[in-house]
């Protein structure tokens, strides 16, 4: 008996020491200030010097937090139970919230540094007029291929993936819009096509790849490649970067038919606290040098022109990552398809899981 | 002959069984070390992820609250499934018995998603703010129904004599619950315990949905680094945490070694089948 109750003292003294620690260090870092910032994120999507900087530059106090999907991230915001001020959703999740009332509308007149924007990538079709978010990182989808393996095939069109040299060789992505997308530009009809003669020509299109196809995976598709196990993969630009770090000898091609562009975006929540921190946090992030240093710490590509001057030839001149014009401009962003078209989408794609043998 | 024979093929199959446990680990442990960045080769020795975990501030409280959260629960969880497995065993009736048994049972195996989802729903409606104590409070409350299954074969085991005898002899009703069944249980609250704070270490889906706040544990934000690739800092943490755990159960060991040596139950005894993971 006495034993248990040492055993359980000692337990509640290490861990209210470890509070006290851990109040200590919240403290030492400003954590429990008023003035704070609550900064909704995806994991790793940051370089942490700039959180200081910013709580140095403004004197608020930022807390940090981080998800691993736009889902994951609308369930927390929808539900509440935590105040975010700044949320980095992807385009598609943007329309949503927006149709849901989840947002807040942005006071451009607080965010001078909005002119640093590409005006390419401004006023999209999941917010016209960005009356609710600012681009923060963009990207494409696009080819990663192992020149090694694939003896000086040339990847610049989606319709090489149907070579027959290819068979058993490639990974697809698992989602519906983007294999959807790749059969329909390689048709060279639009991403966001909505004729069912198109689409079934799609579906007809891909069964044809599918002997081709050595698997349609997850996340994990970026460990398989930098492993090898396949030499052709249908990607996102930012994963085909991370690929890229792990296996230099792979190559990155956006095909010259068009493909998807993405965008993950700054935007305020309705549920905000603190309004006005939220739009210096982003008019922040919009600063030349700061979204430089971030871009430099994250690898994705920035939307911000006057911080691509700034970066090293070897970032802002790689062209599998800022494409040309004449590529940029076939570059689509999905369209909210409203539910039924969607479901028909993910409908076709099953069609072609199911007949893949 | 023969049997030594036997004893050696046995000796094999558990160091293999072992090798295999403790491989992953171990490799994990191999690369924090590596000065190359990547787990594929090992280019030299360096201990920069380490510098870089505790000069990361936030990842520092981050493990700290996991930690803490991991002791406190358990250590609560612990006290109230003893009271519970007490409970248990005193209903008389067979079949509310194993109405009870069968209820506690049900909260082993549903889902963490589910039960993350419903305290998210429990804590907005009631009005908790997400932070620290809904992460403890759901913590506590999914370890209670495990450290109950580890603690009840114990109660079951020891003779009703022993009590008898005890009330017998003039013993109050305190002093059989702390001089005879709690020592007798004792290794049951003790693997209960330890049962409890790996559940509590470990668990992501309840504790995603109940951080908030600028509180969060180390599994939901491993997480949702690993979508960038998991860089060898994570290695060097997960290696620190793991000499932490072999830190603890060392003092169990030696606390129980001490303590324990004109006692009887050295050898802990049935307990620990029958829980799932």
């Amino acid at each position: 008996m006495k034993q248990l109750i040492n055993t359980f003292l000692a337990i509640l003294i290490v861990a209210f020491g470890l509070m006290f620690l851990a109040y200590r260090l919240n403290s030492a870092e400003g954590y429990s200030g008023g003035n704070t910032l609550t900064i909704y994120n995806w994991g790793d999507y940051i370089d942490p010097d700039l959180l200081k900087q910013f709580q140095e530059e403004t004197g608020i106090t930022v807390i940090y937090q981080t998800f691993d999907s736009n889902e994951a991230m609308l369930t927390k915001v929808e539900q509440g139970g935590t105040v975010f001020d700044v949320v980095v959703p992807s385009d598609y999740a943007i329309a949503k919230m927006r149709e849901e009332n989840l947002l807040l509308p942005l006071d451009h007149s607080k965010i001078p540094n909005l002119t640093n924007i590409d005006s390419k990538f401004m006023d999209l079709s999941f917010d016209p007029g960005n009356m609710y978010s600012v681009p923060y990182f963009w990207g494409t989808v696009g080819i990663i291929y192992n020149p090694d393996m694939t003896e000086g095939m040339d990847f610049s069109s989606w319709n090489s993936l149907w070579d027959k040299r290819l068979n058993n060789e490639i990974f697809l992505v698992d989602g519906a819009r983007e294999v959807m997308g790749m059969a329909l530009n390689s048709l060279h009809y639009s991403v966001n096509d909505k004729n069912e003669e198109h689409l079934q020509e799609a579906l007809s299109k891909l069964n044809k790849l599918s002997p081709n196809v050595k698997a349609i995976v997850g996340d994990e598709i970026k460990m398989l490649l930098a492993n090898e196990e396949a030499s052709v993969g249908i990607v996102w630009s930012g994963d085909a970067s991370e690929i890229m770090d792990e296996n230099d000898k792979l190559d990155y091609v956006v095909p010259e038919e068009g493909s998807n562009i993405w965008f993950d975006n700054m935007v305020i929540p309705r549920t905000a606290a603190n309004v006005e921190g939220a739009h210096k946090f982003i008019n922040f992030m919009l600063r030349p040098d700061v979204a430089a240093q971030n871009t430099e710490y994250v690898g994705y590509s920035t939307p911000n022109t006057p911080a691509l001057a700034l970066l090293p030839e070897d970032i802002s001149g790689d062209e599998r990552f800022y494409p040309p014009a004449e590529i940029t401009d076939r570059l689509e962003v999905y369209d909210n398809l409203g539910k039924r078209m969607l479901a028909h989408y993910n409908e076709l794609f099953l069609k072609f899981k199911m007949n893949k043998k | 002959m023969r049997s030594k024979n036997k004893n050696g093929i046995a000796n094999i199959y558990l160091v293999l069984v072992f090798v295999v446990l403790y491989a992953p680990i171990f490799y994990l442990m191999y690369y924090s070390f590596n000065s190359g960045g990547t787990m594929h080769e090992f280019e030299g020795f360096t201990l920069d992820y380490y510098r870089e975990v505790v000069g990361d501030t936030r990842l520092m409280i981050i493990m700290i609250n996991t930690l803490v959260i991991a002791l406190l629960s358990s250590a609560i969880a612990t006290v109230i499934a003893v009271i519970g497995a007490l409970a248990i065993q005193h209903v008389r009736s067979r079949r509310a018995k194993n109405t009870l048994l069968s209820l506690n049972n049900v909260l082993i195996v549903s889902p963490d998603v589910i039960i993350g989802a419903s305290f998210l729903i429990l804590f907005t409606i009631v009005g908790i703010k997400l932070g620290f104590t809904s992460v403890l409070l759901s913590h506590v409350a999914f370890s209670i129904p495990i450290a109950v299954i580890m603690i009840l074969p114990h109660l079951q085991e020891m003779s009703p004599t022993l009590t008898d005898a005890a009330r017998d002899l003039g013993a109050t009703r305190r002093d059989v619950l702390t001089k005879v069944i709690l020592p007798i249980i004792k290794p049951g609250i003790f693997s209960g315990f330890f049962m409890a704070l790996t559940y509590s270490l470990d668990d992501f889906a309840v504790t995603f949905f109940v951080t908030g706040n600028g509180y969060s544990t180390l599994s939901v934000e491993i997480y949702s680094r690993a979508r960038q690739g998991v860089s060898l800092s994570i290695n060097a943490l997960s290696t620190l945490i793991f000499l932490f755990t072999i830190l603890l159960v060392i003092g169990y060991y030696y606390l129980n070694q001490r303590k324990n040596k004109p006692m009887m139950h050295t050898a802990e005894p049935v307990a620990e089948a029958g829980v799932p993971r």
